[in-house]
Order: structure tokens, then C-alpha cells, then sequence
């Protein structure tokens, strides 16, 4: 899994066993992290293994990074590893990156945010479990905050922290209470696929971004949970990054799009006279179909596009405007990146495994039970 | 076996005698996956469920107040909709062959007492993963009872999610439920009646019925009865345990 995104002035790039924090505009590397080899030996105490799962899961695998990151306040970075499983705990100042603590997962994560406060960090899976993990006492044991039936796509949580929002593989985005989280507040429904995306608009409370395996983009009313505006879109999606772009009335939903001609979707929603509509939108090919992409990342000018070529990270980079290849990316810039890179493997995540299989157990039984009737009927002719 | 099937399927699935389906024709054994895909439709939002389709003589305003989860053969939920004519009571069921059996047997009742007091209407059974999609039929607040009895009991502990009471699952049927209304369990496993108290007696919006409040409760005794594995219970002389709880 590749993790991108940029927080100003720093874009994020995590693969592999490294973190990049880049100036864009410059050769400039902020700070990086590499997560060791083996992180026992960076203090994770590897919990026994459940009963019913193989102890081979705990034992040697390659360490990787899943999620990464950073606290409203940007003094925490939290990262999320997959092969040994870990939470790990970083101070982002004054200078380089601090380990402050390695906590063991139970599950790989699917999803990782930050409390408002930045007081924890909230971690998902696959199983669709939500753990809160204090950020002051940094070696505290997880609280189970609320479980989903089902893999946890995003998370986030509402700036007054009163609320978690989350969204599952069933189609679901739930609404719950904190810290009441035994108390569901709402569920926003009517995706008929997987929901990959959730972002808040700025300046609006209570409205909230999806988009989903549905190839539709949808605006709720999550207090409500009532629906007030869908775009259809050209494929499913699975991944949303969101901009500002005109305080409280213009924002930027860029989307990635799986498996489609045109990698990037991107739509402005526009408020005018009290009413919501996608004002404009374009398609940016990103060169799909030669490359695996897998994650990318918004600036005010710029996408910054991963992926995987020949098993190698790669990047590219394009204009918002015009969705050509940015030229005023600073030269030698995208080299130093993948040089950073170099020896780590890339390969890409298999998404199709999002969408539902629906296999049929029904027409079989239907089929035998009919003609169990025609037969009824037969014989009492 | 084969054979034997093959036998038994050429044979009328409704009895003769007393014009319902008998229920050999729809065995199947006693565990679902809860958590793997299936292919379900199930509706987006309560909105677009079609409960005319289920119950024809639904009022406009009128709601499903009762889920019978995990039905069964709907043995209880038949009783239930005799003791409560005035209220819509739903059984949800996952495995085809059983939820299959119940609409038949609910739409020969339906037929047998077309003219009597006593017609059936207020009863359905849909088949679904109660487990993953209650919201998708419910509106907050919606329901006044559930019934969970004899749910499976999923020994393993690596199933223990599976269980169809589990912490994060106490949250959706709170969500479903009205302040006040009931959730009943009844199990013949003790050891599943001490998780079921345990988790239910640790969720914050749920307390439990005193024993005096529970034997006052006009249903019971009919739990007791009028489930088929409760009956099978009663027959070998097991212990069973039913716990009620509130919604607070």
C-alpha cells in the first residue's frame, strides 16, 4: 500500500519501510522516517497469536507501512504496519521524527485518524473493528470504540469531536456518537456498493462527502442522514481527496477511479443561492492503463499520482488545470523521490477484492423446488 | 443420501392433511456464515423496502414493530402474530431453505384462515443477514421487541464475532430499537446465556428485566412453547435460559 498526502507546506509519501516528508517546490527532504526491520527491536511486544489464527502471522514477515498520519496539531505522526502488525507513535518535532511508541495490532488496519484534539488516534480493519489509542499515555492498551460488519474504508472525525464517521464495505456510512460511541447517531444510506471515501466541507457543519463503488459521488446531511445531492460518475471509485478552493462555497472533489480510461475525476461542488451542484467538471487520464495506480495526493496547482511500474514506486505529477504532465515540477525532483525508494518493492493492491461477490445459492434450490411442484401436480392429474 | 433426496423431492411438499408445507422439504443444517457475501438484495435505505409486498393489508402510517431474528421455521413468530394481531412482526432468516419454508408456511396460513379472526396478515419472513443490514430495514427507534432465541452459539472463540449478540452489534439493535422496547434471548447453552448477559448487562443503553418483571411479561411462557428448538428442548428435558432486556 502507498500512503499520499499533503498537508501544507509538506507532501507525504509513505512505501515500503520509509516515510517522505518533501517540499514540492524544492530538492528539499523535511524529514523521513524508516521504520525498522524488525520492530521488536524498536520495543513491540508481539501479543500471543488468537486462538484459531496460525502462529505464522507473528512470526517473520516484511515489515511495511499501511497508513500514515498527521495530528491536527502536527506534533504526532502515526503510522500503521502491516507483517508485524504495529501502531507506531512518532513526535514530528523540533527536528527529526521521534518514536514514541510501538503498539501491537491485532488486525492489519484499514483506516487511521486523529481526534481533533490530538489526544488519540483512531485505527480500523479489515473486520470492521474501531480501536481508540491514547496519544498522552502512549504505551495504553486500545479501547474497542464500535465494530462494522465489515472491512472500515475511511474515518474521520467531526472538528467539534462529537461525532466519528464511518464507512464500510456494505454500502454503509454510520454516524456515531462520541464519546458516547455506544450510541449510533445516524447512518447515511442509499450507496449501492462499497463506500471507499468520506471528506467534511469546511465551513459547513454537518455535510459530508462519499463516494463509492457505485460510480456515484454523493452530499448528505450526515445528522440527518438525508441525501441532498448524487453525481453519477464514469466508474467506481476508490479514493477521494478534497480541497477548498472558495471559503464556505467552492470545494475541489478530485476521485480515483478503479479500472477506467481516465484515471482522476474532478468535480467542483459549488454553493449558489442556497443550493448545492457540481459547477465543473474534467477527467485527467494519468496515463492509466500503463501503470498500477494506487493513491494520490492534491496541492493547490498539482496531483501528485503513486503507483507501481515494474514492481518500482513511481510518481507523476499533473496540472489541476489542464490535467497535462506539471512541467514546473523543480527538475530532478521525481528522481530523487524514487531513488528513495529504490529496492523497495512495489506491488500494486488488488481492489477487485472490494466490490461483492454475488454468488448465487438460490436460483439452484428454486429450480429443484419447482420441479418438486410440477411433479405434485402430475401426479395428482 | 442422494438417492434419498431425490425421493423426497418427488413427493408433495404440502401436507394433505393440513394444507401446510412439511417442513423435511427444507432442511438445512443449523450454520450460516454471517460475515461472507451472499447474494442478498437488500434494500439501500428503509425507505425502499416494499412491505406492501409482505403484507398486503399494511396501513399507510402503519410500521414493523416486532423482528423475530434468526426465525427459524417461524414457529414463534406465528404465535407472535396471534398474540398480537394489531402489530406487524418480521422474521428475518439467512439460510434460504428455512426463511423459504416459513414464507410458504405463512402464505398457507395465510390461505387456510383467509376468512377466520385469526388471518395471518400481520406476519413475514424475508431472508437476509440480520446481522449486517437491520438499518437498511429499520428507521431509528423503529421496533418495540426483538427476539433472538436460540441463536447459534458459535463455540469457537475465533467465531465469537460471529455471535449474533456481540458489543458492536448491541449498538445497531439499540439504534433499531424505541427507548423502553425489549430484547429477548432465550438459549439452551449456559455458557452463551452468561455472554449474552454479560454483554448486554455492559452496554450502557441496556439493562436487564428483573425476574419478577419477566414472569409478568404475557410472552413468556410462549417463548418456552412455541419455539420449534425451544419444543425440542423441552422434550429432552434440557435447561433453557431467557434473559429480557430494556432499552433504556
Amino acid at each position: 500500500m502507498t500512503t499520499i498526502f499533503y498537508t501544507e507546506p509538506e507532501l507525504v509519501l509513505g512505501h515500503g519501510r520509509k516515510v517522505l516528508f518533501l517540499n514540492p517546490d524544492d530538492l528539499q527532504i523535511f524529514k523521513d522516517i524508516e521504520v525498522a526491520d524488525d520492530l521488536t527491536t524498536c520495543g513491540l511486544k508481539i501479543e500471543a497469536a488468537d486462538e484459531g489464527e496460525p502462529k505464522a502471522t507473528c512470526t517473520k514477515l516484511e515489515v511495511s507501512i499501511l497508513n500514515v498520519c498527521y495530528s491536527p496539531d502536527r506534533q504526532l505522526i502515526a503510522l500503521t504496519t502491516a507483517g508485524q502488525k504495529a501502531l507506531l507513535l512518532y513526535k514530528s518535532r523540533p527536528e527529526h521524527a521521534l518514536l514514541l511508541s510501538a503498539r501491537s495490532l491485532a488486525r492489519a488496519s484499514s483506516a487511521i485518524t486523529f481526534a481533533p484534539d490530538s489526544s488519540s488516534v483512531l485505527v480500523t480493519d479489515k473486520t470492521g473493528d474501531c480501536h481508540q489509542y491514547d496519544c498522552v499515555e502512549v504505551e495504553a492498551p486500545p479501547k474497542l470504540l464500535l465494530g462494522h460488519l465489515s472491512i472500515v474504508y475511511d474515518i474521520l472525525w467531526t472538528p467539534d469531536q462529537k461525532h466519528i464517521i464511518t464507512c464500510d464495505r456494505d454500502d454503509k456510512i454510520r454516524v456515531t456518537n462520541y464519546p458516547a460511541t455506544h450510541d449510533i447517531h445516524s447512518y447515511c444510506l442509499g450507496h449501492k456498493e462499497f463506500v471507499s471515501g468520506l471528506a467534511l466541507l469546511p465551513g459547513h457543519e454537518q455535510l459530508l462527502i462519499s463516494t463509492s463503488g457505485d460510480k456515484t459521488l454523493r452530499l448528505w446531511n450526515y445528522m440527518t442522514g438525508k441525501e441532498l445531492l448524487q453525481q453519477q460518475l464514469p466508474a467506481p471509485v476508490v479514493r477521494l481527496q478534497m480541497r477548498e478552493l472558495i471559503s464556505s462555497k467552492r470545494y475541489l472533489l478530485a476521485v480515483l477511479f478503479y479500472d477506467h480510461v481516465e484515471a482522476i475525476g474532478l468535480y467542483e461542488l459549488e454553493l449558489k443561492d442556497a443550493v448545492w451542484s457540481i459547477a465543473k467538471e474534467s477527467l485527467v487520464r494519468a496515463e492509466a492503463g500503463n501503470w498500477n495506480i494506487s493513491n494520490f495526493a492534491l496541492t493547490s496547482d498539482r496531483i501528485y499520482v503513486a503507483g507501481a511500474l515494474n514492481e518500482r514506486l513511481t510518481l507523476h505529477v499533473y496540472n489541476i488545470t489542464d490535467g497535462k504532465q506539471a512541467e514546473s515540477v523543480p527538475k530532478g525532483w521525481l528522481n530523487m523521490v524514487m531513488e528513495n525508494f529504490a529496492g523497495q518493492n512495489c506491488v500494486p493492491d488488488d481492489l477487485s477484492v472490494w466490490f461483492k461477490k454475488r454468488y448465487d445459492n438460490i436460483s439452484d434450490y428454486m429450480e429443484r423446488k419447482k420441479r418438486r411442484i410440477e411433479d405434485q401436480h402430475q401426479q395428482q392429474k | 443420501m442422494v438417492a434419498n433426496n431425490q425421493e423426497s423431492e418427488a413427493l408433495p411438499a404440502t401436507s394433505a392433511v393440513t394444507g401446510l408445507p412439511q417442513k423435511r422439504f427444507y432442511r438445512q443444517r443449523a450454520h450460516s456464515n454471517p460475515i461472507a457475501d451472499h447474494s442478498f438484495d437488500y434494500p439501500a435505505r428503509p425507505e425502499d423496502v416494499d412491505w406492501r409486498s409482505l403484507y398486503p393489508n399494511i396501513g399507510n402510517d402503519q410500521q414493523v414493530k416486532f423482528a423475530d431474528i434468526g426465525c427459524g421455521y417461524g414457529g414463534f413468530l406465528v404465535t407472535l402474530g396471534e398474540m398480537y394481531p394489531e402489530k406487524l412482526a418480521i422474521g428475518m432468516e439467512i439460510r434460504v431453505k428455512v426463511s423459504d419454508y416459513v414464507v410458504d408456511r405463512i402464505a398457507a396460513l395465510r390461505l387456510k384462515n383467509a376468512n377466520a379472526a385469526t388471518n395471518y396478515q400481520n406476519i413475514a419472513c424475508i431472508r437476509t443477514n440480520a446481522m449486517k443490514y437491520l438499518p437498511n430495514y429499520f428507521q431509528k427507534s423503529q421496533l418495540e421487541k426483538m427476539f433472538f432465541l436460540y441463536p447459534d452459539p458459535h463455540f469457537k472463540r475465533a467465531k465469537h464475532k460471529w455471535r449474533i449478540i456481540n458489543q458492536a452489534l448491541l449498538s445497531e439493535y439499540a439504534y433499531v430499537l424505541s427507548s423502553g422496547g425489549l430484547v429477548y434471548t432465550m438459549t439452551d447453552v449456559e455458557d452463551l446465556h452468561k455472554w449474552i448477559v454479560s454483554h448486554m448487562m455492559q452496554h450502557p443503553l441496556f439493562e436487564r428485566l428483573s425476574d419478577e418483571e419477566a414472569n409478568d411479561d404475557p410472552i413468556t411462557p410462549k417463548l418456552y412453547q412455541s419455539s420449534e428448538e425451544g419444543a425440542k428442548v423441552v422434550r429432552n428435558k434440557g435447561d433453557h435460559f431467557l434473559a429480557i432486556f430494556r432499552r433504556i
